[in-house]
């Protein structure tokens, strides 16, 4: 059980290991250069990727995003554009952890805009990620693809408002709601950060890298509400 | 390491410094989810990382040359734009790979166009976007994001 689990977690790594090991056998010498040429990305990865860690952890302690996100509504226009771009390029996650916490701007009163903006800006030019790119790439190849991407979302942003209107976009929320009291957490937003798990212990565990709930006699409500407001990808509803 | 990755370090420790020492708890904290993001991606990075010196031992460098090389590059781009927007892969271990690929001769208008495609194309990631915005928007997103992405790749070829 416990080797399927580790390979259902790591496919791809158990993958490639089990090619390298029957190489090893077949033909040494070129499974040894195979291992001599990794070895230069893997130093080079080794390099950047505290940098990346920390930067993620830092603007993720320090961008107040619930500022950004609350004066949604009376921003329009450009600065409304540029808080869309900001909040985009400073959150961390893959492109779908950007689905809910968008839909509820939009709920808001953001604007088609501004929506293609954050979900364009959160997918392609994230700060850490600027620093890797620079690092495997160069930095003139980083700054370039940076400066024409960004250009391209704001022409595709008012592109988009001008084909889509906003009446096309459901705004009822279709994920089945239990019955009431009950917590919900929305699996496919989940990115496992595991924020809510340290927030209430009691009520949230980790299971196959997603959050799930745990039913207990005392639910202590207090630390369940914090947890809900502190999901970075706003994964968990009651 | 060179000036650029030295001056990252630099530049990174001292923001972390001052994050500690103006709040520890709330550094701390953002570091521990820091760390389960990345720890759930740690094993697909090795992977890759190890996956590209197999790519490098087992297929010529002219191979790699020959088909993303400068000498069909349209058909080339059109191809990898494809293949970034069917895949899910982090960008995170996108970077190296594509890097690996540009060093051994690979045209840069196909990798930018993989690596555009990556991460703003989501054919995987599609009945979800099309559920919380509708069909048009989604439809509309991506297939922009696409297009846009075979611009920029062109753009860049003629500017570096």
């Amino acid at each position: 059980m416990k080797v399927i689990q580790y390979f259902n977690k790591n496919k791809l790594l158990t993958i490639v290991l089990l090619i390298y090991a029957v190489l090893f056998l077949i033909t040494p010498a070129k499974a040894g250069l195979a291992v001599k040429n990794s070895i230069y990305y893997i130093v080079e990865m080794l390099q950047i990727m505290p940098v990346v860690f920390l930067l993620t952890a830092i603007l993720e302690a320090w961008v107040p995003k619930e500022v950004i996100m609350n004066g949604f509504g009376e921003r329009a226009g450009l600065k409304g554009s540029a808080f869309s771009f900001i909040l985009g390029s400073l959150s961390a996650g893959p492109i779908y952890a950007a689905f809910p916490i968008s839909k509820m701007l939009l709920k808001k009163g953001a604007s088609v805009t501004n929506i293609v903006i954050i979900l364009s800006t959160w997918a392609v030019v994230k700060v850490p990620m600027l620093a890797n790119e620079a690092k495997f790439l160069g930095p003139k190849f980083m700054g370039v693809r940076w400066i024409l991407t960004t250009i391209a979302i704001f022409i595709m942003a008012y592109l988009t408002a001008m084909i889509v209107k906003i009446e096309s976009i459901p705004m009822t929320e279709l994920t089945h709601k239990k019955k009431g009291g009950e917590i919900n957490i929305n699996e496919q937003y989940c990115m496992g950060c595991g924020i809510c798990t340290r927030i209430s212990p009691k009520n949230f565990k980790m299971k196959n890298k997603k959050a799930k709930f745990k039913e207990n006699d005392v639910n202590d409500s207090e630390n369940v509400n914090k947890a809900i407001e502190k999901c970075p990808v706003n994964a968990i509803s009651n | 390491m060179d000036i650029f990755t030295v001056s990252l370090w630099v530049l990174t420790f001292t923001a972390l410094f001052l994050s500690l020492v103006k709040n520890k708890e709330k550094t701390v904290s953002s570091m521990k989810m820091a760390r389960s993001m990345m720890g759930s991606m740690i094993g697909d990075i090795f992977g890759i990382l190890l996956l590209i010196g197999l790519l490098l031992t087992f297929i010529p460098p002219e191979n790699i040359k020959n088909i993303l090389g400068q000498s069909n590059y349209i058909a080339s781009t059109i191809v990898s734009a494809i293949v970034g927007s069917i895949t899910l892969i982090p960008a995170f271990v996108a970077f190296p790979l594509v890097g690996s690929f540009v060093d051994v001769g690979a045209s840069i208008v196909p990798s930018v166009a993989f690596l555009t495609t990556l991460t703003m194309v989501g054919v995987v990631t599609f009945p979800l976007e099309k559920r919380e915005f509708g069909l048009k928007f989604a439809l509309t997103r991506n297939s922009m994001s696409f297009a846009f992405a075979i611009i920029i790749a062109l753009l860049m070829g003629v500017l570096i």
